[in-house]
């Protein structure tokens, strides 16, 4: 008897202590996991956080390493001033940037909807070619179009970047309206069409209502690609039609990089792009892996 | 209006457009880099020279095999370290938990940022007198105190790399989560039941599901590292030396610096090729049903 119940207290007992070295190893895996959380969100913010600091240096404060300074807002007057042409470098931004979307999204709409509803010879080979063309690298397409924008005097125009960026921007596009137009139920067009709309009028008033939260973040995806694009802007532009992504070069004095002027014009040009980034969230891998995921 | 009419009148400025902004530069290109063309001395096109273009990369010129060499090198750091790293993030945000969604908003930031604009961030920030990162590493290291990390070839290509890994890792984090997600979780929990560790079950269970979005994303990384080039223009110029000439910069380098655009077309069709063959096997990973 006493041999049985010493024989189990000593199992209990082996029990307990298997149990609280199992329950110590997943608290001890918890807390690293929290401290590799906490590492990881250090070096996404370190860079961030830095850059924005130094917005707000004074161009003495630039030079030294810390993070205790006299916060001040001059940067971001001094980059509007008119040696720099900030000013205008944002305008061609948001010309270029929102006439791209604007030409884009209808002939994507239109290309999605004929890709995910109507049956037409070559349709797989054909919607494979456009996403294709994704992976012809910028140098490529640079060469050729430089060549031919000097001869035809479209050097430096907004024409010029409109052309190659609705080259960057229409398979994304056509890719995650398609996703979205193919997540439509078919009866209410079915039933449009039994009640002899024209095909048209059913795109028009169904399905592109139906789509718009596609369409939207479409746009939003184009809109940042445009925005953030930098080769084309680099390469095609002089002075005129310069994007802000391509400006920001152009801080360099005498002395070097102005890194607080530059600072300052990467906030300006990112916090749009953080703030539409967010707004998308939800649909970050479904529109730009084309098709990785399905 | 029949379906077929119907989806031709659709189709057809997608198709315009397609065909003028890619097809058509892609057949110049290819016509150009058969003959000789440079901006500095005629803007029109100079006599046919046959494959003479493709044979001074690859057999005369010396920098060529060099800058090669540089891109293999940036290729496969660039990839591994992002898919290792996104897939680090991936497990580790998969599941709720408190400070989770927090790190998985933030993370979403560098995405956002134009790899331009990163570039010249890191060049800040790797300067050796007042950079944040160089006096960070030094505090840490201080063997690493006075590195200028910007003229030594290894290490500029370890930032240019860290750069591009800090940018992408977040975005191929998130695809890498999809692909977890649709794992059914029984297979994991019927491993654990079975006695297997955390480690047996990530490597004989939950990888092999996940290979096929794993490779997918593995051949798009390639690609993407193959195109980078905003970042080297404005964090390294491709320098010191050519150290961190890439095939697309070096191409880029030719064309818009020595005007020799006959040259430049060969060397960004060789790269065209390159991306082709990576491209197919996207294609066939990506839609296989």
């Amino acid at each position: 008897m006493t041999v049985i119940a010493h024989q189990a207290s000593v199992a209990a007992a082996a029990a307990i202590r298997r149990r609280t070295s199992r329950q110590r190893k997943r608290a001890f895996l918890r807390v690293a996991e929290q401290l590799v959380l906490v590492l990881l969100a250090v070096i996404i913010l370190f860079p961030i956080v830095w850059m924005v600091m130094t917005a707000f240096k004074s161009p003495r404060d630039v030079y030294v390493y810390t993070m205790w300074f006299q916060p001040t807002l001059e940067n971001f007057s001094e980059v509007f001033n008119p040696r720099w042409r900030i000013r205008e470098k944002i305008i061609n931004s948001i010309v270029i940037s929102v006439t791209t979307v604007i030409i884009a999204m209808p002939i994507a709409v239109f290309a999605a909807y004929a890709f995910s509803r109507l049956a037409f010879p070559m349709k797989r080979a054909m919607f494979q070619w456009i996403l294709l063309t994704q992976f012809i690298p910028a140098v490529t397409i640079v060469l050729p179009f430089y060549v031919m924008f000097r001869q035809l005097g479209l050097l430096d125009t907004y024409a010029a970047l409109i052309i190659v960026d609705l080259a960057i921007v229409l398979p994304y596009a056509i890719w995650t309206i398609k996703g979205f137009i193919d997540a439509i139920p078919l009866e209410t067009e079915e039933a449009a069409i039994v009640d002899g709309a024209g095909r048209f009028r059913v795109l028009w008033d169904i399905v592109v209502p139906m789509a718009r939260p596609g369409i939207l973040t479409a746009a939003i995806f184009c809109f940042i690609i445009t925005w953030n694009e930098f080769l084309f802007g680099y390469l095609l532009s002089r002075q005129n039609v310069v994007p802000l992504s391509v400006g920001i070069v152009g801080f360099v004095l005498e002395r070097g990089p102005v890194w607080e002027l530059i600072a300052a014009t990467g906030i300006i040009i990112t916090i749009p792009m953080f703030f539409f980034a967010m707004m998308i969230q939800r649909h970050f891998t479904k529109g730009m892996n084309l098709g990785a995921v399905r | 209006m029949t379906q077929r009419r119907f989806a031709a009148i659709l189709l057809a400025p997608a198709f315009l457009l397609v065909a003028f902004t890619t097809v058509y530069p892609m057949v110049t290109s290819l016509w150009t880099s058969l003959h000789v063309l440079n901006l500095a001395k005629s803007v029109q096109l100079g006599a046919f020279v046959g494959l003479e273009n493709y044979q001074e990369a690859f057999v005369h010129d010396l920098e060529f095999w060099g800058v090669m060499r540089v891109t293999a090198v940036f290729v496969v750091l660039d990839v591994s370290l992002t898919i290792l790293c996104a897939l680090g993030i991936a497990m580790l945000l998969l599941r709720a938990g408190f400070g989770k969604s927090i790190v998985r908003t933030l993370i979403i930031l560098p995405f956002a940022m134009s790899p331009a604009l990163i570039g010249i961030s890191w060049r800040f920030m790797l300067n050796p007198d007042y950079g944040a990162f160089a006096r960070t590493i030094a505090a840490i290291f201080p063997a690493m105190r006075n590195v200028d990390y910007l003229a030594s070839p290894t290490l500029s290509m370890m930032a240019l790399v860290s750069a591009d890994v800090w940018h992408w890792a977040p975005y191929f984090a998130f695809m890498l989560m999809g692909g977890l997600a649709a794992i059914p979780p029984e297979t994991q929990e019927a491993a654990r039941i079975d006695g297997a560790s955390n480690w047996r079950v990530f490597r004989d269970v939950t990888l092999p599901q996940l290979a096929p979005v794993l490779i997918v994303a593995i051949i798009l990384k390639s690609v993407f590292a193959l195109k980078v080039f905003d970042s080297i223009v404005t964090m390294t110029a491709g320098g010191p030396g050519h150290s961190t000439t890439t095939l697309g910069f070096f191409a880029y380098h030719i064309g818009f610096r020595n005007y020799d655009f006959g040259y430049a077309a060969a060397v960004a069709y060789i790269l065209t090729g390159i991306l082709f063959l990576l491209s197919l096997s996207y294609m066939r990973f990506a839609f296989r049903k």
